[in-house]
């Protein structure tokens, strides 16, 4: 990690830290964009950082630990669209969306939007999307469709869009429905047409699962450490209940789990950057963001499901925060695809490459 | 097959080299063979390494092929895992265990009168555990009698790698009771032809013997076979353990990688190709043995930056050995009930042969020699997670 990623790391963890868990979203998104956090990625001939994938999947792993309620991920979504099509030339878009002013949003789950070409060229929008986090305070959402070619930004407030709240147990997010019926694109808002926007279609995807992987890393870190705390402490028996080696060698097992998972997510992202930073697009490159997001969301759901059995009866109760790492880690194995296709997925993928 | 040019200089070498003295057929050559045919293998094999340079390249520079960084003693793991080559079970005793001991804790003369032998092919075993000494090793029994200017030797090692072919050995034996069960042990090497010295192979699950049991019975071992003070045994068997700490899993953990494709040969062969389970338990597999392999290498790496800290090696240890007891599994699974007939196996293998039964029973090897995973599971909790130890003190009571 180059000094600057580590600075940022250092300084994300301390505001993090300050803010507490599962903090309020509108006052966690002010005093990011203040922090200049959504800069991030962005070359800096665009006005960001250019810290890339591995920047943003550094803060996704300290918003993770503190269970952010903020729509970070969506909006990095949004911004290497933006980043990628002409919008990025014109002032009105990208620098607002640098600076938090402008929230977009995407979907992180399934997908039927289906895009029609009107005989002016131009694309009708219908179907629905799920996941799509705070779609209500995004006034922008990213529409893609590999199908047809094509990634756009659809105004959410356009006629024809109807937004359905779909109430989570994980309280951490809140996600919509989003309905297009016959809605129509405006045409300078198509990103990217054609065999490129398969190209970015994709980049958002690996994009999107390692950020999910580095969520499920940091938020794993911080519960096995609230977890191993919780046992020093309490006591039984007459003793603390961190003695027994019962107990002792379950944590020791999840520190395992999660330290494999975060050497894989630090490995991988390492492997699929070139020499400039920038993700290089081949099988390979998506077998390790599927692999990474499969095994940090499936390492954090054990976490979770242990600690919460660990904590014992307190852990039942909604005063403690026990059940907010439990929900958002059973979650966070649908986002994206779904877990069984992502071990399909690979499966698939590397039998392919297997002569 | 070519090498890629974009590699750094040394790394290119070592490959080339690989592809050049590997014997492809050396897997097949080994299954179902008498154990002097793979010592055989294994003398042959470790000469070729000695005259590369690359059977030591952790000795000091001034020893043929000494003096490499650490860095470059992981790409030469690296490059075995990756050109299959045999692993060096017969010698790492030798190179690895003894070698580092002399070279910490020997004296100048024992340096001088074993390290030579080494190179020439002298094999070496252990003599730690016992048969009451497995995971706690530091209660040690065999004893050491100081007699004028020799030890006296009683007692039984057992799980001694190749102590059966072996020309010495590393031994712990007891001199005192001391306070702390750590406290009296004192460290010595001796010669297995010795009097009073009778090795007995073990019996494994898989049919084959890698381990033996050593007996002693009043043998003699000169004072200045001594490695260190009297009393001083623990801590030289310390440098004893630490010294390849890392290689091996990262060769171990890449070896498991490159082994990825048999399990897909084997799915395409049998009736269970289209089988969604076995499927979905590969692709899970696949992104586990990745994770192995990062954190071997990310422990390595904190080697080489001086940043280890406690528990860094067990996790590495634990993870793996987890990791191949699932892909060991698999390919029992996938092999089917075939998979249970019994077809003999390879000698000296690595884990990963195909016969997948056998490696399902050799994955154990990981999960309990060096330091079991319950072992692991302790240090990660106290020293990692900073849980507190369990007190000392515990008598036997009757049931009442």
């Amino acid at each position: 990690m180059d000094s600057q990623l580590t600075q940022l790391c250092d300084s994300a963890r301390q505001v993090v830290d300050g803010l507490g868990l599962a903090a309020d979203e509108e006052s966690s998104w002010a005093l990011m964009a203040e922090l200049g956090w959504f800069m991030v990625s962005a070359a800096e001939e665009l006005g960001g950082l250019g810290l890339g994938i591995a920047g943003a999947c550094a803060l996704h792993q300290e918003l993770g630990r503190s269970l952010s309620r903020v729509p970070f991920l969506p909006q990095m979504l949004a911004i290497e669209a933006v980043s990628r099509s002409p919008l990025a030339q014109q002032d009105e878009w990208l620098p607002s969306m640098l600076s938090g002013e402008r929230v977009v949003t995407a979907a992180l789950g399934e997908s039927s939007f289906h895009l029609e070409k009107n005989t002016d060229g131009g694309f009708r929008l219908n179907g629905l999307v799920q996941a799509v986090p705070s779609a209500d305070s995004a006034s922008y959402l990213i529409v893609e469709s590999a199908q047809h070619n094509c990634v756009a930004l659809v105004g959410s407030a356009q006629p024809g869009m109807t937004l359905i709240a779909r109430p989570t147990w994980d309280v951490t997010r809140r996600l919509f429905d989003i309905q297009a019926d016959d809605v129509v694109l405006e045409k300078n808002l198509v990103l990217v047409e054609g065999d490129a926007s398969q190209i970015l279609i994709q980049q958002l995807a690996v994009l999107r699962d390692f950020a999910l992987a580095a969520d499920a890393v940091g938020a794993s870190q911080a519960l096995l450490k609230l977890t191993v705390e919780y046992l020093q402490t309490r006591v039984q028996f007459g003793r603390p209940l961190a003695l027994f080696q019962a107990l002792k060698h379950r944590c020791a097992d999840l520190k395992a789990l999660t330290d494999g998972a975060d050497s894989l997510l630090q490995d991988n992202l390492a492997a699929v950057l070139d020499t400039h930073g920038e993700v290089v697009l081949t099988v390979e490159t998506e077998m390790k963001a599927r692999a990474t997001k499969q095994l940090a969301c499936s390492a954090f759901a054990t976490v979770a499901e242990e600690s919460l059995q660990l904590h014992g009866g307190i852990g039942m109760t909604s005063e403690h925060e026990c059940h907010l790492f439990l929900k958002r880690a059973l979650l966070n194995e649908h986002l994206g695809r779904s877990q069984e296709s992502y071990d399909l997925g690979l499966a698939d993928l590397f039998i392919a490459s297997t002569q | 097959m070519s090498v890629e040019s974009n590699l750094d200089p040394f790394r290119q070498e070592v490959r080339q080299w690989m592809e050049s003295s590997v014997d492809s057929g050396w897997r097949s050559a080994m299954i179902n063979t008498e154990q002097e045919t793979f010592v055989a293998a294994q003398k042959d094999w470790f000469s070729k390494l000695v005259s590369a340079g690359y059977a030591t390249p952790h000795w000091p520079q001034g020893w043929p092929g000494g003096g490499r960084s650490l860095v470059e003693q992981k790409v030469i793991f690296e490059e075995v895992a990756r050109a299959d080559a045999p692993r060096l079970i017969l010698y790492f005793v030798a190179l690895y265990h003894a070698a580092c001991t002399l070279l910490e804790c020997g004296s100048a003369q024992q340096q001088a009168r074993y390290l030579p032998g080494i190179l020439q092919g002298e094999i070496w075993c252990q003599g730690f555990s016992e048969p009451n000494a497995g995971s706690d090793l530091a209660s040690v029994r065999t004893r050491a009698e100081l007699r004028g200017d020799r030890y006296v030797i009683n007692g039984q090692k057992t799980w001694s790698t190749m102590a059966q072919y072996a020309d010495r050995c590393l031994l712990l034996a007891r001199t005192d009771k001391g306070e702390r069960p750590q406290a009296g042990l004192t460290y010595m090497l001796l010669d297995m032809r010795a009097k009073g010295v009778t090795v007995r192979p073990i019996s494994q699950i898989t049919g084959d013997d890698e381990f033996a049991e050593i007996f002693f019975d009043d043998v003699e071992v000169p004072v200045e076979e001594r490695v260190g003070e009297q009393g001083a045994g623990w801590a030289v068997a310390q440098a004893t353990l630490a010294s390849e700490r890392g290689l091996t899993l990262v060769e171990l953990s890449q070896r498991m990688r490159y082994s990825l494709p048999m399990i897909v040969r084997q799915m395409r062969s049998s009736e269970c190709f289209g089988d969604v389970a076995i499927r979905r338990d590969l692709g899970r597999l696949i992104s586990r043995v990745d994770a192995a392999c990062a954190l071997a290498d990310r422990y390595l790496l904190k080697r080489i930056s001086g940043d280890e800290g406690p528990g860094d090696a067990s996790i590495v240890k634990l993870y793996y050995a987890r990791t191949l007891r699932e892909f060991t599994d698999l390919g029992k699974r996938v092999a089917g009930l075939q998979g249970q007939y019994n077809t003999g196996f390879m000698r000296g293998a690595t884990q990963e042969t195909g016969n997948w039964t056998v490696d399902f029973m050799n994955s154990y090897n990981w999960s309990i020699a060096g330091g079991s995973d319950e072992i692991q599971r302790n240090i990660i909790a106290e020293r990692m997670l900073g849980m507190p130890r369990e007190p000392r003190s515990w008598q036997f009571k009757e049931w009442s």
